[in-house]
């Protein structure tokens, strides 16, 4: 069975303006296709009971009521919110940048779009869940809650933004360290345009404070593969000023193997600090980002 | 050169103007991943530069050297082209007898012309065709310059070679009045030869020069070329020459023939046939062997019957491949009797006493010595006063011994019958009237004797004023009998008179034949039309010498007479391209004579006036061989033209020494007309060069891809 989540492919994302109903059919068309539901959480804390259906698992079968009763009930727990989670959304000119293939959608639309299906389905989890957006420096920053009205704080800022400035990860990420001083899952959306090793640094930093990251790295295909053929002016989207004319096809070669030695320098950075690195593509369907954090949560169990 | 198609070159800016356009009708990106792009800018920015540069520049090539091919360019040097103009074109074809030198290929005159009727065949319309045959004297093919190439070809066809020795200075000379004489702007004199050795070392260094320079003084200088035919080959045998006595030869008188053979080849030959004919028909045959490189003499005795022109011919029987040369001929006359005219200037009644008394007994041995044999000679011993026209006539020889003057009337016959090819001897004496010879006779050298009678010397009696012969080398054929000491010695007879013989030393037409001992000439010869005159200083008999008592005296005046007789004026012996002529007695109106060639051809000649006879000429004598000439008489006289045998040695110019030739001659060296012709349209043409730009630009835009290729591969 197709993916209800297949069909909304950035090509699709016009439809969607409201960025709550976009979330919540993402999310609930990814979810509808699991076995176990992802709605009902494991806490200890007795919730209600409710009729057994097939496909439920029957180690979780109230065996006393069936005693009392003769039917088979499943017996569910209020889950145990015990996951602060705090997206943390690159708002820098880099993620401005669309391609021809990504049918309009910039980076930076679709890092928006990963962070409210991420924080739909987290809500839905009765995990908390927080936002942080940033570029040079923290722009804002909207601590976890695991209210459901939480949903529309983190919406309303999602769609405010705007981005234009610089990026410099290091230093924010450094700020952020003091910030988050309850240890959580770190979800940072971004394309980690920067210098690798001031990067890495904060990272280190924030794993010092026990913090589990997951990082969603935006790539438009273009970035990957530099398509350009006639000769282009390349003007940087965070400084006005930064512009370089030159023939594409020579350079080509010596962008690409720039690009996989960048690649390469953050997998390994991350490998050696145990953060997850999930490289997206905007011409990829959102629901990548929940199969890989679904992925994560559930090695961390 | 095609210049509208140059104007292709102009899309050389193409690959320029789309660099530029390029540049200013950029995209503009804006760019997030300007860390990535900006290091590899950064690395690579001069680089960049660089390679766009190159690659510009080899784009910017592509569209050039494709205008340039289709231009069809062509290299001319400094000079205009010529395209199809006519041309003036000297032909020197080499038809000495050396170029009958065959191989499996043909002979070399074959050979050279094929490479005539080629080279004539592929001239332009229009073109002046002139063709010099070198065998011998120099021969124009046409007397005037021809432009129809076909006529030419034509006439090639029919030529034969085999000619006599070449003489290529003689020829060049007149190779250089015939192009002096062209009209076309561009002139081409071609050598077709063997060039053999001999045929150019005779030519001096500075003589080679002058040629050069000559070609070089003309208004327009010719293109000069060499092409060398055959291959040089060793094997030869050739019959080089025949030695004969020259004196006068009777009937049933033994003629002693040496055969000169030589074998120029490194390696012996062994039994070579060497047949002797008489008139053609065989006499006698001797086998020998030659050594390498040899010479030898073969002795053959022989003998005529009959009286008149006859034909004696060696020939060498072998399989060399010159046979022209294998055969050697000679025109002997042989006379029935040589008739001698005495004129006695102080006669006597006495035997012996008389002042041709001794002479004539001299002259005629055997009809003295009453022996059956006949002598040659027939003497008649007349008085001065006898000397007329009819005496002259049937006389060979005429002897003025001791003769004191002659009636004007009688000098006049004389001289005529000099100038008609007869023969004096002048004898000293006492009775002479100097006065006379030196004014009537000698006449200034313009007259009959070759000297005036100077001072008379020594004292008759007186043994101690006394001379003799000089003991010498003789060199005239009159007296060379005597060089061998055993046919006896001249300088055993005692002279005691004798008139001094002033010779004048530029006065190169008087041979001295004897000298003196005092230094005084004894005996003088001298040439007067076609006749000759002797004068001897002293007298015929035995009153101013004891010459007449010596048994030298014989011998010596028969040799003397005979020659005087045999000099058969003009000669029959002749070198090749000399003509051919007869002198035809008792004949007054003109008649057509037949000759036959050496190679069978029949040819007439018609006969001139001169004087009382008639004379025959026949000059086409460039072939070496027998001429016959038959006279209306049914007589036949026999002419040989003889070359140079130096030819037979057939070694060639190697390729160093002919290179030194033509560049002494400043000539181009061609190996075969094809050469030519390629040269020759290379000049009218000039040299396509497009191949090689076609290849260029093929070699460009392959490397445009690689470059293209290579640059992409920048450091990251």
């Amino acid at each position: 069975m197709p993916h209800v989540s297949d069909v909304l492919t950035p090509h699709d994302i016009g439809k969607f303006t409201n960025l709550q109903v976009f979330a919540k059919q993402v999310v609930e068309g990814f979810c509808s296709g699991l076995h176990r539901s992802p709605h009902k959480g494991f806490s200890v804390e007795f919730k209600e009971h409710r009729s057994y259906v097939p496909g439920d698992d029957i180690r979780s079968i109230d065996w006393k009521l069936f005693g009392k009763t003769d039917r088979l009930y499943i017996r569910e727990y209020e889950e145990e919110t015990n996951l602060r989670c705090t997206i943390l959304l690159d708002s820098s000119g880099s993620m401005g940048y669309t391609g021809t293939r990504s049918h309009g959608l910039t980076k930076h639309a679709y890092a928006v779009r990963t962070a409210a299906c991420l924080t739909y389905l987290m809500l839905q989890q009765q995990d908390s869940v927080g936002l942080v957006t940033f570029d040079k420096k923290v722009r804002r920053y909207i601590p976890p809650r695991a209210r459901p009205k939480h949903l529309q704080a983190i919406l309303g800022e999602l769609e405010k933004q705007n981005p234009k400035h610089e990026t410099e990860l290091g230093s924010v990420f450094h700020e952020m360290v003091a910030k988050l001083h309850r240890r959580g899952l770190l979800m940072i959306i971004s394309d980690l345009f920067g210098d690798v090793d001031q990067l890495m640094k904060s990272l280190a930093h924030f794993r010092h404070a026990n913090h589990e990251i997951v990082i969603f790295q935006i790539w438009d295909p273009d970035e990957l593969d530099f398509p350009f053929r006639q000769w282009t002016q390349f003007a940087s989207l965070e400084a006005a000023d930064n512009r370089h004319l030159v023939d594409p096809a020579q350079l080509r070669n010596a962008y690409l193997e720039k690009l996989n030695q960048f690649r390469e320098q953050l997998a390994n950075g991350c490998n050696r600090h145990r953060i997850s690195l999930v490289p997206m593509t905007t011409d990829q369907p959102f629901a990548d980002s929940l199969a890989a954090y679904l992925a994560l949560r559930r090695r961390a169990k | 050169m095609n210049q509208a198609l140059l104007w292709g070159a102009a899309a050389s800016l193409i690959p320029l103007v789309i660099h530029i356009l390029n540049r200013n009708r950029f995209r503009t990106v804006e760019w997030g991943a300007m860390h990535l792009l900006e290091s590899v800018i950064r690395v690579n920015h001069k680089r960049f530069r660089l390679d766009q540069l190159i690659l510009l520049l080899v784009r910017c090539s592509i569209p050039l050297l494709l205008a340039f091919c289709l231009a069809r360019p062509v290299l001319t040097g400094t000079q205009g082209l010529e395209g199809e103009s006519p041309v003036s074109i000297v032909i020197l074809l080499d038809n000495s007898y050396s170029m009958e030198t065959n191989s499996e290929t043909g002979t070399r005159f074959e050979k050279a012309v094929e490479a005539a009727t080629r080279l004539i065949g592929e001239t332009s319309r229009g073109s002046e065709i002139a063709v010099i045959l070198t065998g011998g004297i120099p021969t124009r093919l046409f007397d005037e310059p021809v432009f129809d190439s076909d006529v030419v070809i034509q006439k090639l066809s029919r030529i034969e070679g085999g000619m006599g020795a070449s003489d290529m200075q003689a020829a060049v000379d007149e190779a250089l009045v015939v192009l002096a004489g062209m009209s076309h702007a561009r002139r081409e004199c071609i050598i077709l030869s063997d060039f053999q050795n001999h045929d150019w070392e005779v030519i001096h260094k500075d003589t080679l020069q002058a040629i050069r320079r000559q070609f070089e003084s003309l208004e327009i200088v010719p293109e000069l070329s060499l092409m060398q035919l055959g291959k040089p080959v060793q094997e030869n045998i050739s019959v080089d020459s025949l030695s004969f006595p020259r004196r006068a030869l009777g009937v049933g008188q033994r003629l002693d023939l040496r055969a000169n053979l030589r074998n120029h080849g490194p390696s012996n030959v062994e039994n070579v046939r060497v047949i002797f004919r008489i008139d053609g028909v065989e006499d006698s045959v001797t086998q020998l062997q030659l050594a390498p490189s040899a010479e030898t003499q073969v002795l053959f005795p022989g003998e005529f019957k009959t009286p008149g022109s006859h034909v004696v011919e060696v020939e060498a029987v072998t399989d060399d491949p010159l046979q022209a040369d294998n055969r050697f001929a000679a025109a002997v006359t042989v006379w029935e009797n040589i008739k001698v005219l005495l004129v006695d200037g102080a006669p006597s009644s006495q035997p012996l006493q008389g002042e041709t008394d001794y002479l004539s007994v001299a002259l005629t041995p055997l009809t003295f010595g009453r022996v059956q044999l006949l002598d040659l000679v027939e003497t008649e011993t007349i008085q001065v006063k006898e000397l007329d026209e009819e005496r002259l006539k049937k006389s060979r020889v005429v002897v003025l011994a001791n003769v004191s003057k002659l009636s004007d009337g009688q000098l006049k016959l004389l001289e005529t019958y000099v100038k008609d090819g007869g023969a004096v001897l002048v004898c000293g004496g006492d009775q002479l009237d100097l006065n006379w010879y030196r004014e009537k006779m000698f006449l200034d050298g313009q007259g009959l004797l070759p000297v005036s009678f100077g001072p008379l010397l020594g004292e008759v009696g007186e043994k101690s004023s006394s001379t003799a012969v000089l003991s010498q080398r003789f060199d005239h054929v009159a007296l060379e009998f005597f060089n061998d000491p055993s046919n006896g010695d001249l300088s055993s007879a005692t002279i005691r008179r004798w008139y001094q013989l002033a010779v004048p030393s530029e006065a190169s037409e008087i041979v001295t034949l004897a000298m003196l001992d005092s230094g005084d000439p004894l005996l003088v010869e001298k040439n007067y039309g076609e006749g000759v005159v002797v004068q001897m200083a002293t007298a015929c008999d035995a009153d101013w010498s004891d010459f007449p008592l010596r048994p030298v005296y014989v011998p010596m005046m028969q040799q003397l007479i005979t020659t005087m007789a045999s000099r058969i004026s003009p000669p029959r012996n002749i070198q090749t391209g000399d003509s051919a002529v007869a002198l035809i007695p008792d004949l007054s109106d003109q008649v057509t004579v037949s000759v036959v060639t050496p190679d069978g051809l029949q040819r007439s000649v018609k006969t001139v006036t001169e004087g009382t006879a008639q004379l025959a000429r026949y000059e086409e004598t460039q072939r070496p061989g027998l001429y016959t000439m038959s006279l209306p008489s049914t007589e036949a006289i026999h002419f040989v033209a003889e070359t140079s045998r130096a030819e037979s040695s057939l070694d060639l110019f190697d390729e160093k020494e002919l290179a030194a030739l033509a560049d002494e001659l400043s000539a181009t060296v061609l190996e075969s007309p094809e050469q030519y012709l390629k040269l020759d349209r290379l000049r009218r043409h000039g040299r396509e060069v497009w191949k090689i730009a076609l290849a260029a630009l093929l070699g460009l835009l392959f490397l445009e891809l690689i470059l293209q290729q290579r640059f992409a591969r920048v450091r990251a």
